[in-house]
């Protein structure tokens, strides 16, 4: 978005009572065509906020009981926003403004409400929490991006809940099985979108009841609802067993890959999400090998080792992919710049990086099952979220999990100051220029925020400001321990602050430091500076980054530096840049052309993460489907006695002679495991038939329908097949064994390097054919 | 496939989506009978009589594609063909303005902004071709001048100019709403949109064909002829559906791997890789003798003319014949090895770590693909071949008068298995989807 575009959206929102007639029809014309932002009209939630402010009196006289008293009264929208309201301003000494309420309204009917930055959206999170909570929704979960934020806000909230009547708790990685169950029985839960994942997975996979740590999911209240919703969606949480006996193949190929250079042994596509042999690397690595013809049928194995090593090599770069620490591979999430916390590469992958970096490997995981965010999130009846950017994602909210978009106003107009790009031809120009920006600024005393995109360039970044004089503090993915706190003093007196991308989001950045004692002497320098070294790969990220600048009407600016040579411009618009743009003497492009190409590049490279998305979820419907279907049946075979009938008919005899309850508890351990080994068979099946599925498209049909064709009749073996293997394990078994099966340990591999962007790669079949005669047209004007 | 219609319609979801696509295929046939303000109903019937028999020319195809609606000027005159030539020209344009190239490879915000220019662009063609066909009819053209004694369009009390421009106003609203019951279907029916509307025009006009044989011929040859037509569409099922699976296999993957009976990923590669397009063209291309003879004296015919009118223009000569039938193999081949570029293929394997067993990847796989292909495609071309001359066959034995509007033979026998078997197969897919209760219960 422009930088004027971005200053208009703000003065939209808050001019919205006194718009021009043009305005006014332009905001009719944009509802009627549905456009995100425009479809939730809150003025019948507005108008309850008089009724509400009258209430307000009368709930100060009450001492606490009394207020708790009437809170497990409330049943209206008015009842449970003024109780609420009253609740904060006891509990944290805050009074939550009118718009908090209304973003709280439009969270309790179910929408996503987009609120910006140091607007409360934490306190507002509470009041539709109680809320849901009173119409009957209960429990709700509050589903933020990490622990931290989980535990942080539920402490940080107790008080407000205790006064409304109502019990809270947090889940985090460290939790045990006992603190989650009691966290979950609370009426309000505070826990990361990731715990609350694989808790689910985990109870999928239990063997008795008893062991099941999450109730029914009921209402979910989604925190920063843009990254989780979106960016997350498309990862699958994957719950792994180890793998035992499976030598180390990896290692050894890791060797051979080893010394191949870029372009003479192997090529990396232009997307730089895949990489293939050259003719030369392919003989240089099959001498090694003793001339072998590593595609006959017996060396597959082999081939597949070195696939996959040769893309540790060739497309994972450590500290901006992954980085090293405590002897381990460690991955960073790409949205937000920061350790993913237990995140793995999946088939091989993980070891393939271990043995490029000189580590022992780990185990390796098997799928024993999986969901993605999004199906997570469509099991909670009610669903609604809270996020600074969600117009943005507005079409893909509505397409994905039908949600709209209500914009709530600012309490306070922002009048940050959004500067125009700075674009440089050079990647040496921007830098320089850059830090003498930054200079300038801290030389003056305003603090500043830079965000960089990855590892690498944060620390390339501090070491040239070290070396232009300007002490600074990184905040990466390396440090992210003390995350929260370096953040919250970004807004020091001549605080320059290094961050990548959106670490610490959720924290506030307070003018004049957390304690906020310099407040007017930085306000009076214009507020805190944000800087982007560069564009992200949507603007979604870059306007929350702009964010963290002028919140709650504080003074602040923003400016992006970009250059010609940055990955999002090679990557997606090399063509779209004039051969020879007009530029300044220091390098300063001043093109409109390339402002367009730079924002060609970033939509190009939207339209390539929707389509992800997109496909990531068209493909996992059905999984989806299959999954509940079988967990269905796991319940009754948990629940009831089935397995035991079924051998019973099969055997009479023989169990006459086993005691009930050990046949019963056996039937059932042998069934519940045989099903879950089916199910972790059948879904690396289906990911196997998913690899290669776009290759139908040549024989025109249609690919989705084909994965359905081949996942289907799979799955519909599935269920025979678990009686064969429970009938032949009982068969073969003494009943005295203690027999289980493996321990389930929990991973998270980040799968997207597997998919492909377009599910139909060629094109269709005009495309092709107009390709092919534009070839020809071309080929034969040139000769 | 029937038993797939009964089980979808006990599917509520599935069941709601087809009876919305026949509720919009009806409004689609209302609107193809229903004649333009300003258009004599009466003449229309009494001229399209008269034209039975006759060969009409160039829109033959046209007519055939918007289901007899065209020569009726209703207010689907138009049909959905001028939101296909719209696509067409559109992606034409991809390729020469780079605006709209950028625009595409943005996903789909940009692939949403083509649309709405594909839109614009069909209402333009709209209002070219209806203006062009109400210009046409009005000056009797549009029979070739051989029912000039029932005006089309008679005079009324009203202007001339404003019949006129109703009548274009119509024909092109009725264009655009052709356009918006296609993309229905296509959100929130089965099937293609467009494929389907092209189906149900065609379709449209089999029973009355089929009575006309019966009127002229008698019931024998009636149930004779279709019997035969039953013969020839199982065959072209048959056929349609026949493909030969090259396997693929991806070595990227460390653990979990396990070869399902090396099948689960191939290139499917069809006997009838080519589609209708190589019918089409070839027939397009054949009524060029046609269209030129037009220009000619017809009364007075030169030894060429003569010869063209005889053997090129004669759908029943076998010089006809001849000529269709190889131009129909030429392009088969032309069309195939145009749009399956074997090295494009082998290039995407490679890319994402895929290969034929026992192949090695890149210009090895690429000559592999390739020589299947070749071989694949002659009885592909002869079998397109064959449907497309049988109803010239049909036509020399039932006798000429019957030829030009025959519906049962070549391109649109082609098109309605093509469309149907696709539509089937959405159907079945989706239904597989959503039939897991069946056996769980």
């Amino acid at each position: 978005m422009r930088p004027g575009g971005a200053a208009g959206t703000v003065g939209h929102r808050v001019a919205l009572p006194d718009m021009g007639v043009s305005q006014r029809l332009k905001s009719r014309f944009r509802r009627f065509l549905q456009r995100p932002g425009t479809t939730v009209d809150l003025a019948p939630l507005e108008k309850r906020l008089p009724a509400i402010a009258a209430r307000e009196e009368e709930l100060k006289e009450l001492d606490d009981a009394a207020l708790t008293d009437a809170a497990g009264r409330a049943d209206d929208y008015v009842d449970i926003c003024a109780i609420g309201r009253e609740a904060a301003r006891r509990g944290l000494d805050q009074r939550p403004y009118d718009v908090q309420l209304l973003g709280a309204m439009a969270l309790l009917s179910g929408k996503v409400t987009e609120m910006a930055t140091g607007e409360g959206k934490t306190l507002t999170a509470v009041i539709a929490a109680y809320g849901h909570v009173r119409l009957g929704n209960g429990p709700v979960h509050v589903l933020t991006v990490n622990d931290y934020l989980a535990r942080r806000d539920a402490e940080w909230m107790e008080p407000v809940y205790r006064l409304l009547g109502l019990t809270v708790g947090w889940v985090t990685e460290a939790s045990t099985p006992e603190q989650r169950r009691e966290a979950y029985d609370r009426d309000v839960t505070y826990v990361s979108v990731s715990e609350a994942g694989f808790d689910f997975l985990r109870d999928q996979l239990v063997t008795d009841v008893a062991d099941r740590v999450q109730p029914t999911l009921t209402t979910a209240i989604v925190d920063e609802a843009d990254s989780i919703l979106i960016d997350e969606a498309r990862v699958p949480m994957v719950l792994a067993g180890a793998v035992a006996g499976e030598q180390d193949p990896v290692h050894a190929a890791d060797a051979l890959v080893r010394g191949l250079r870029a372009g003479r042994h192997y090529e990396v596509a232009d997307d730089g999400r895949s990489v293939a042999f050259t003719a030369a690397g392919l003989a240089a690595v099959e001498a090694k090998l003793g001339d072998i013809n590593l595609y006959a049928d017996e060396n597959i194995g082999q081939l597949s080792a070195i696939n996959v090593a040769l893309h540790a090599h060739a497309l994972l770069h450590r500290d901006v992919d992954y980085i090293v620490r405590n002897g381990g591979v460690e991955l960073i999430d790409e949205m937000r710049g920061r350790v993913a916390q237990r995140r793995r590469w999946p088939d091989g992958l993980q070891a393939a990086v271990e043995a490029k970096e000189g580590l022992s490997a780990t185990a390796e995981g098997e799928v024993l099952g999986t969901i993605t965010v999004q199906a997570f999130v469509a099991l909670y009846r009610t669903v609604c979220g809270m996020t600074a950017t969600a117009v943005l994602v507005g079409d893909q909210l509505r397409e994905f999990f039908k949600l709209e978009v209500a914009v709530i106003p600012s309490n306070t107009p922002c009048v940050r100051v959004d500067e125009p790009d700075r674009i440089y031809a050079t990647r040496a120009e921007k830098e320089e220029a850059l830090i003498a920006e930054i200079a300038a600024a801290h030389g003056a005393g305003r603090p500043v925020l830079v965000g960089t995109l990855d590892v690498k360039e944060s620390e390339g970044l501090a070491a040239g400001l070290a070396a232009a004089g300007v002490p600074c503090s990184v905040l990466n993915a390396k440090n992210d321990a003390e995350e929260a706190a370096i953040i919250a003093e970004a807004g020091a007196y001549g605080a320059v602050t290094v961050s990548t991308q959106m670490a610490g989001r959720g924290v506030d950045i307070r003018l004049g430091g957390s304690d906020q004692t310099d407040r007017d002497r930085v306000a009076e320098l214009g507020g805190l500076y944000v800087i982007g070294s560069g564009r992200h790969d949507s603007r979604r990220v870059d306007d929350q980054l702009r964010g963290r600048a002028g919140r709650q009407g504080d003074p602040g600016a923003s400016v992006f530096f970009v250059s010609l040579e940055d990955e999002l411009v090679l990557r997606h618009a090399p063509d779209a840049i004039p051969p020879s743009p007009r530029m300044n003497a220091d390098g300063l492009v001043t093109d409109e052309q390339v402002d367009f190409a730079v924002e060609h590049a970033q939509r190009i490279a939207e339209g390539v993460n929707h389509e992800l998305h997109r496909n990531t979820w068209r493909y996992s419907v059905v999984i989806e489907q299959q999954r509940r279907a079988l967990a269905e049946r796991r319940e009754r075979l948990l629940t009831s006695d089935i397995a035991a009938e079924m051998l019973r008919e099969k055997f009479p005899e023989r169990c006459e002679e086993i005691d009930p309850d050990v046949l019963s508890r056996a039937a059932r351990t042998i069934a519940l495991f045989h099903l879950d080994r089916l199910w972790a068979e059948h879904l690396a099946e289906l990911s196997e038939v998913r690899e290669g599925v776009h290759l139908r498209a040549l024989g025109r049909l249609d690919p989705l329908d084909e994965f359905h064709r081949a996942a289907v009749p799979a799955f519909n073996r599935l269920i025979p097949e678990i009686e064969t293997r429970t009938v032949a394990t009982f068969e073969e078994t003494e009943f005295d064994a203690d027999w289980q099966p493996d321990e389930a340990r929990l991973v998270r591999p980040s799968a997207t390097w597997t998919y492909l962007v377009h599910d139909n790669p060629f094109g269709s079949e005009l495309d092709r054919l107009i390709a092919a005669v534009g070839r020809r047209l071309i080929s034969a004007g040139r000769s | 496939m029937l038993s797939a219609f009964l089980s979808a319609f006990r599917t509520p979801d599935l069941r709601k989506k087809l009876l919305f696509t026949v509720g919009i295929v009806a409004i689609y046939r209302l609107g193809a009978t229903l004649p333009s303000p300003g258009v004599s109903y009466g003449n229309v019937q009494k001229c399209i009589d008269v034209m039975q028999g006759e060969q009409s020319g160039v829109f033959t195809l046209l007519n055939l594609f918007s289901g007899g609606a065209l020569l009726q000027l209703s207010v689907f005159a138009l049909g959905i063909m001028p939101y296909i030539t719209a696509s067409i020209i559109l992606q034409l344009l991809t390729v020469v303005i780079p605006r709209l190239e950028q625009l595409r490879k943005e996903g789909q915000a940009g692939q949403a902004k083509i649309t709405q220019y594909t839109r614009y662009l069909t209402l333009g063609l709209g209002i070219l071709q209806a203006s062009a066909f109400v210009a046409l009819a009005r000056s009797g053209q549009l029979f070739n001048n051989m029912c000039d004694q029932f005006p089309i369009i008679p005079q009324t009390d009203l202007p001339t100019w404003l019949t006129l421009v109703t009548l274009v106003i119509t024909m092109t609203a009725g264009t655009g709403m052709v356009m918006w019951l296609g993309e229905l279907i296509t959100d929130r029916g089965v099937g293609n949109g467009m494929s389907v509307l092209i189906f149900t025009s065609i379709a449209a006009r089999l029973p009355s064909e089929g009575w006309s044989i019966k009127t002229s011929k008698g019931w024998g040859m009636f149930f004779l002829v279709l019997a035969l037509v039953l013969v020839v569409i199982t065959a072209v099922v048959f056929i349609e559906q026949a493909q030969r699976r090259i396997p693929v296999q991806y070595a990227k993957r460390m653990i979990g791997r396990k070869m399902y009976g090396g099948t689960s990923t191939y290139i499917p590669l069809k006997v009838n890789q080519a589609g209708v397009i190589p019918v089409i063209f070839a027939s397009s291309l054949l009524y060029l003798p046609q269209l030129a003879l037009q220009f000619f004296d017809q009364n007075n015919p030169g030894d060429v003319q003569a010869w063209v009118q005889n053997n090129l223009a004669t759908p029943s000569s076998p010089t006809y014949i001849a000529v269709y039938f190889l131009l129909i193999i030429f392009f088969t081949y032309f069309y195939v090895s145009i749009t399956f570029n074997p090295t494009e293929v082998a290039d995407n394997m490679k890319k994402y770590g895929g290969f034929v067993p026992g192949i090695r990847p890149g210009k090895p796989t690429a000559e592999y693909l390739d020589f299947i292909l070749s071989r694949i495609t002659l009885p592909g071309a002869l079998y397109l071949g064959i449907v497309s001359i049988l109803p010239n066959f049909f036509f020399i034995w039932l006798d000429n008068q019957q030829y030009q509007n025959f519906p049962f033979g070549g391109t649109a026998v082609l098109i309605m298995v093509g469309v149907g078997l696709e539509t089937v197969k959405q159907i079945e897919s989706q239904l597989m989807q959503r039939n897991y209760e069946g056996f769980l219960r």
